[in-house]
Parts: structure tokens; C-alpha cells; sequence
């Protein structure tokens, strides 16, 4: 292999992904400190007239943090890693290289759009599908980009075997991009009317409750296919390589990706019980339901396991806190859905701050953790560098742990409250408290969302200082480190 | 088997596919025939309707509030009659919300007036107090979107068979054909006001956002179908 | 037979299709791993071992690289 000797890793594409996750990350988390704080302090909605009440500020952070932060985050990450565990660098490739490129570009500019329209109020109000038809088109020559640039990398690779990792991804690639393409057929009227009315409006195909069904299935399963599918590729990925500690079981990664793969695919057909197919069978189709899910929770398990023996590196190693906290949440929330999901707490839970709390646990603690230690573990291989500061990236590990226990017992209590305030009955079997009476109870537990809001942006404007003081003034490296990133 | 596709990324991609592929038709497509049916005498939404809709869309009213009322006795005694499927079919999209921050809407039509909201718009605290929601007070200067509802109602008409009368048809002179009923409805929601300047723009021919709300507000609940049973 | 009594009889047996394929997997790993095809526990060191001019971790097949060098 001489003709490698002067043929490096090209980091290129995953740079430019690192900088707009670090960028549409501190918007979107402050445009969600912002909302936070309205619903505590109503006042806060007049900042930005027309532009920044709660109502249109909420999508765009969700929008924000999704599509901007996690996705480039992922970007980022997958033109890291899937170079080196296929052993395959981007520069051989000129078509991946073209792609990744081009879809950066592409990328941005729906970005852009994406900020700028849900401003304006463009939008076709389908949760984390808000964007209308032009940006809906854009957004799939993205996706088709990265295909190109995965399956040209794939291709070519020296690897013989898919590493775990690489399954996640492609298995993200492609469920995201069948349910983003059913959720979002729609007519754009301006074409259907012949010109009348404004260019970027469109109506569903699916209607009323259909349309439900399509939504849900695509809401349910695009968290699956962008906040865990995705992540756990992340950390089948940097927690081995920055604790030197292979995975501790490759068969039960395999399993649990399968487990994976089937359970969120079919989690939705416990509605067809009560339907006319007999009880026996009804029955053991939940037993069997279970007996699937179970190998799903091996990933979690898995990582832990990985720092058997090694659970020194979690104290004196920053980044291996991050991932294992990352994990251990990655558990909570993936136990917390199936409970919100039995019927009885449904009941209570649905509509209330429960739903924000569970979705914030998993994408505070999971997702954002493991985004930010990843792109931690990336920086002094991609800009030769060691870490600026380990006081800083400790101080903001504490900062936003804390912030998100804030966060979610404060919703649960929220939620659980307004859930039971609903429905109370006094003695005559009358309501008890009118609507206005579950709103203003909320207050503290508002606030206390809100400061968890406020801390955890803090805790993300260190990790932004520490990232560009990384890129820019850190100490040189002579070579690269192999497993645990230097930190000053 | 495995061993094989374990070396064939294509064909292992392929394999998921139709595994995720199949679990949504099974999930989904059967029920599509049956949720579509529209109750008894239900009317699509007027223009107007459809132009406070987008309104209600715009300014993202379903990030707080919900139009699905369950089966639940706390739910009927507080917002009426529980949603039927079938009061749904012609929603394009559905905004059932997913988040009660306020309450549900579903029926608010049957409950609420026109004053009424024009009052919680302008200032909600002046009808609700200790309401958190903020005003929409740039809804009583903002002149209302027909022409992209009338092409909305044009749209549904043509490529869903909506029922809509024979006076929606596309184009830009039918639309200027059109256009004074719409501000005949108009004039109805804004003869219930009491805003000087919804009443002066209404009458020089242009619909403030609030009175396409209000109009859809309204049209929410039982009036756009009889409520026989 | 209604369509909502297919969509039941549908998802039982797609269930009961992807547990038999599951653990049929487990047992496939397994066993291969024991009568000696398969080494799958070395294909965590893919992460561990990542350089551009490591050697590969898994060459069971002839690299398909050569053909591409040449072209450039």
C-alpha cells in the first residue's frame, strides 16, 4: 500500500458540518430558552413585534434544532467516521467528494430558507415537517447527495466489513428518506388553480385523519430514524475510540440494531388491538412484541458494559462522561416512551408538558451530549490541535447535567399536575378547576424550565469558546492521538 | 442468508426498505378508506374559512392549542361532544396539535363569539385573566390572503372532488369574480366588531387577518354539519 | 374478511416473521462464530485500529481498491 504513504483523511466536508452544528445549535437552543421563558413571562412574546411570539418562534426551534443542529451533526460526524472505519479517505473519491460538497451547499441555502420562511409564517404546520413544498424538494436532493457520497465512499472501501456504525447510518438514510417523501406529498395550489394566490402554499394530500395517521407515523419514526438510529451510530463509534476499549459485545450491537430496526418500524400496530382478529391472537401478538423489543435495549447496555474495567477513564476523562451520561439517558427516555404509550397514562400524559419533558431528555441528554462529545473527539484530529480547555469542557458537563435534570422533573411534575387538574371531578361529578386554573398553577415549574433553559445554553456557549479557541490558538499536535483526546 | 447480505451493503439496504415499507402499509393504508368519509351534511370550509385557516397556520395557533376532543367525560363536559373522524375529512391539513398549552378549539364556535374574540386577540388578559398567551394585535392591521385560499379551495375542488360549488374555478379572473362574496361574509364578522380600522378596511374591500380568523373560529364546532343524531 | 380483520391477521404474522428472523439471527452468529466461520468480536477493532494504512481488520475478500488506483 505505498501508493497511500502521503494520502490523508480528508476532513473537509465534516468541517464545514462542524461549524453550522456549533452555529444552528446556539440559536436553536436559544430561540428555545426565548419560548421557555414566554410561557413563564408572557411579556418576553412583544421582543421582535409581529416576528417573536411564542407560536411562531416554536417551530422554528424545533425546526432549528432538528434540521440544524442534529442533522449537521450527523453530517459532521458521518463524514468523520465513515472514513476511517471503511479506511477509505474522501480525496480518493471525486464523486464523494463532489457530493458531500455540493450538498453542504444545497444545504445551507435550505437552512436559510428554512429560517426565513417559518419567520414569515410559511409553513404547512405538520410537526418537524413544517416546510413547504420548494424547501421540501431541496431538502430531498440533500438526502440524495449524501446517498451518493455514502455509496461512493462504501464502494471504494478497503474494509471489507461494514463496522456498526456504518449500518446506523445507512439504515437513517433510508428511513428518513421514505417517511419524509410519504409524509410530504402535497399540491402546491399555485399550479392546481392556474396562478392564483401565493407560490409557496400547498395543501396535503392525505386529509383530516388521514393525514393524522400519515403525520404520526412519519413524527414517530423520524425521531427513531434522526435522534436515535443516527446517535447510536455516533457512539457505537467515539466511545470505543476514545476509551481504547473495543465494544464489548460486536453480536449484541448486531442483534440490538436489528431489534431496533423492527421494533420502531412496528411499534404503531398496537392500535389494531380491540379489532376483530381473535383474542389468542391478539395476545400473543403482544407477547411477541416483546420478545422484540428486548434485544433493542442491548445498545444501551453494550455501551456500558464497554468501560468494564475501565470506569477510571469516567472520572478523569471529560468526553467519556458526556457518552456515558449520554447513554444511561439514551435508557431513561427510550423506557419513558413505551410507559407514556400504555393506554391509561396516555390519558393523562397527551397535551400536557409531559410530552415536551420526555422529548427533552432524550434530546438534551442523548442527542446533544453525545453530538457535542463527538465533535469534541473530532476537533484535534481534524484541526491538529489539542482541546483547549478540559476546566471548561468539565464546568459545562456539570452545567448542563444540571440543566436537564431541571428540565425534566419539572415538566414531569408539570404535566402529570395539569394532566390530573383536567380531569378532577369534585363530588357532584363536576370539573373543578376551569382551563385558566391548570395554566397559571404551571407558573414555577415554568420558571424553573426556563432557568434550566438558560443554563443549558451556557453550558453550549462553552462548548462553542472551546471548540473555535480549539481551531484557532490551542496548542499544535505533532501526530495524532490515537484514543483519548488531548485536552489542556 | 446472512452471511450474504452482511457482504452486500445494496442488498441489506434493500432488505430494510421493504421491511419498513411493509410495516407502514400494513399500519396505515387500510385505514384510509374508512377516515375519509365525511359525517352526515358536512360543508367544506367558505374561502373566508380557509383564509382564516391559513391565518391559524401562520401564526402557528396549533403550537399551543388542540382540535381533538377524546372520549373522555372530563373532555366532553369541558369542550362538548368528543371529535369524530368524520368531521375531519376535509381538513388539509389536520391541526389536531399535539400540545395543550391552551385549551382545545374543536368547538370553540359553539361556545365563543365574535366580540368575544375580538376582545382575546387584541388583549387576552382583558377576557382571560392570568392568560400566558401573548396578543395578535398585527392580525387587525394584516390584510388577510384570499387569492391563496380561493386557489386552495380551487385545488381541493379539482384534484380531491371537495365539494365546492360551480363559482370556484381557477384562474385569476374567476377569482376576481369571486372575491365580492367573500367580502360579503366579511362584512358580516365586522359588522360584530368594534375595531375602527377592521370596520374602514372591510369597507374599502380588504379583509383584516382577525376576520378570516374569526370566521374560521366560528365555522369551528357543529355549524358546518346538521347535528341530526 | 374486512380489511381491518387482514391488517390484524397481517401484523400477527409479520410479528411472528421478524421474532423467528431475529433469533434465528442470534443462533446464526452464534453458531458461526463457534464452529470457527466467523470472528465477529475482531470487527470492533475497525474502531479502534482506523488509520488510512492500517491493515484492514476484515480481508476475507480480494480489495477491489487496485482497479480504482489506477484509474487516477
Amino acid at each position: 500500500m505505498q501508493s497511500n504513504a502521503a494520502l490523508e483523511y480528508d476532513y473537509t466536508v465534516a468541517k464545514l458540518y462542524t461549524y453550522t452544528t456549533i452555529l444552528f445549535g446556539f440559536v436553536g437552543m436559544l430561540i428555545g430558552t426565548l419560548i421557555a421563558a414566554q410561557l413563564a413571562f408572557p411579556e418576553l412574546n412583544y421582543l421582535l413585534g409581529e416576528y417573536g411570539t411564542f407560536s411562531r418562534l416554536r417551530p422554528l426551534h424545533t425546526n432549528v434544532v432538528i434540521y440544524g443542529f442534529t442533522v449537521s451533526g450527523v453530517f459532521a460526524t458521518f463524514y468523520y467516521s465513515a472514513q476511517r472505519v471503511l479506511k477509505v479517505s474522501m480525496a480518493e473519491s471525486k464523486l464523494a467528494m463532489f457530493a458531500g460538497k455540493l450538498q453542504f451547499g444545497l444545504y445551507l441555502i435550505a437552512a436559510t430558507g428554512m429560517v426565513v420562511s417559518l419567520l414569515m409564517g410559511i409553513t404547512t404546520t405538520k410537526e418537524y415537517a413544517q416546510m413547504e413544498w420548494p424547501l421540501d424538494i431541496l431538502i430531498v436532493v440533500i438526502w440524495v447527495l449524501w446517498g451518493v457520497a455514502m455509496f461512493a465512499l462504501i464502494g471504494i472501501r478497503r474494509e471489507k466489513a461494514l463496522y456498526i456504525s456504518m449500518w446506523y447510518f445507512i439504515a437513517c438514510f433510508l428511513g428518513v428518506a421514505m417517511l419524509y417523501l410519504f409524509n410530504n406529498m402535497e399540491v402546491p395550489t399555485y399550479f392546481a388553480s392556474g396562478g392564483v394566490g401565493a407560490i409557496t402554499h400547498s395543501v396535503s394530500m392525505y386529509s383530516g385523519t388521514n393525514d393524522a395517521l400519515v403525520q404520526w407515523w412519519w413524527g414517530h419514526n423520524a425521531v427513531a430514524f434522526v435522534f436515535t438510529v443516527p446517535i447510536v451510530g455516533m457512539i457505537y463509534y467515539f466511545l470505543p475510540k476514545e476509551s481504547g476499549q473495543a465494544i464489548y459485545s460486536y453480536k449484541l450491537s448486531l442483534l440490538s440494531f436489528w431489534g431496533l430496526m423492527f421494533v420502531y418500524l412496528w411499534a404503531g400496530s398496537h392500535h389494531l388491538l380491540y379489532s376483530t382478529v381473535p383474542d389468542w391472537m391478539q395476545t400473543m401478538g403482544s407477547v411477541f412484541s416483546v420478545v422484540l423489543i428486548l434485544p433493542s435495549w442491548g445498545s444501551a447496555i453494550n455501551m456500558l458494559l464497554t468501560m468494564k474495567g475501565e470506569w477510571n477513564q469516567l472520572t478523569d476523562n471529560p468526553l467519556i462522561k458526556f457518552m456515558v451520561l449520554a447513554s444511561t439517558f439514551y435508557m431513561l427516555s427510550t423506557l419513558e416512551g413505551p410507559i407514556q404509550a400504555i393506554k391509561s397514562v396516555n390519558a393523562i400524559a397527551h397535551f400536557t408538558d409531559w410530552i415536551p419533558g420526555h422529548v427533552h431528555d432524550g434530546v438534551l441528554g442523548w442527542v446533544a451530549f453525545m453530538i457535542m462529545s463527538g465533535l469534541f473527539h473530532m476537533a484535534p484530529r481534524m484541526f491538529k490541535r489539542e482541546i483547549y480547555s478540559k476546566k471548561l469542557v468539565e464546568a459545562q458537563f456539570w452545567i448542563q447535567t444540571t440543566a436537564v435534570v431541571l428540565y425534566f422533573t419539572s415538566m414531569w411534575i408539570a404535566g402529570i399536575t395539569q394532566g390530573m387538574m383536567w380531569r378532577a371531578v369534585d363530588e357532584y361529578g363536576n370539573l373543578m378547576y376551569s382551563f385558566i386554573d391548570t395554566v397559571t398553577v404551571l407558573h414555577p415549574y415554568y420558571a424553573i424550565r426556563a432557568l434550566a433553559g438558560v443554563l443549558y445554553v451556557t453550558g453550549f456557549v462553552m462548548f462553542a469558546y472551546n471548540m473555535i479557541k480549539t481551531m484557532s490558538s490551542s496548542r499544535e499536535l505533532a501526530e495524532e492521538p490515537q484514543f483519548r483526546s488531548p485536552m489542556a | 442468508m446472512f452471511h450474504w447480505l452482511e457482504k452486500n451493503p445494496f442488498f441489506f439496504a434493500v432488505g430494510v426498505f421493504i421491511v419498513i415499507a411493509f410495516a407502514g402499509l400494513i399500519e396505515i393504508l387500510p385505514n384510509f378508506a374508512e377516515a375519509s368519509r365525511p359525517v352526515d351534511g358536512l360543508r367544506p370550509n367558505t374561502v373566508l374559512e380557509l383564509a382564516g385557516k391559513n391565518v391559524y397556520m401562520k401564526d402557528q395557533c396549533i403550537a399551543c392549542h388542540s382540535q381533538l376532543i377524546r372520549p373522555f367525560k372530563a373532555e366532553t363536559d369541558r369542550y362538548g361532544q368528543y371529535s369524530l373522524s368524520g368531521e375531519y375529512a376535509y381538513d388539509r391539513p389536520f391541526l389536531w396539535g399535539s400540545k395543550r398549552t391552551g385549551p382545545d378549539l374543536h368547538r370553540v364556535g359553539n361556545y365563543r363569539t365574535t366580540d368575544w374574540h375580538e376582545n382575546h386577540m387584541w388583549e387576552p388578559t382583558s377576557v382571560v385573566p392570568g392568560s400566558i398567551m401573548p396578543a395578535y394585535k398585527h392580525m387587525f392591521t394584516n390584510v388577510a390572503d384570499l387569492a391563496t385560499a380561493y386557489a386552495e379551495a380551487v385545488t381541493v375542488k379539482n384534484v380531491f372532488n371537495t365539494p365546492y360549488g360551480d363559482d370556484i374555478q381557477p384562474g385569476k379572473k374567476a377569482f376576481e369574480a369571486y372575491k365580492p362574496k367573500i367580502l360579503e361574509e366579511a362584512k358580516k364578522i365586522a359588522a360584530d366588531m368594534k375595531n375602527k380600522d377592521v370596520k374602514d378596511m372591510v369597507a374599502q374591500g380588504k379583509v383584516p387577518e382577525i376576520v378570516a380568523l374569526i370566521a374560521y373560529l366560528n365555522s369551528l364546532g357543529s355549524s358546518r354539519y346538521d347535528a341530526k343524531k | 374478511m374486512d380489511i381491518r380483520e387482514l391488517q390484524g391477521y397481517a401484523s400477527f404474522f409479520m410479528t411472528v416473521f421478524l421474532v423467528v428472523v431475529l433469533y434465528w439471527y442470534i443462533v446464526y452468529l452464534y453458531r458461526s462464530e463457534k464452529k470457527g466461520e466467523k470472528d465477529y468480536e475482531k470487527l470492533g477493532n475497525i474502531a479502534l485500529d482506523d488509520e488510512l494504512d492500517s491493515t484492514p481488520v476484515n480481508t476475507s475478500d480480494p480489495l477491489p481498491n487496485d482497479k480504482k488506483e489506477q484509474n487516477k
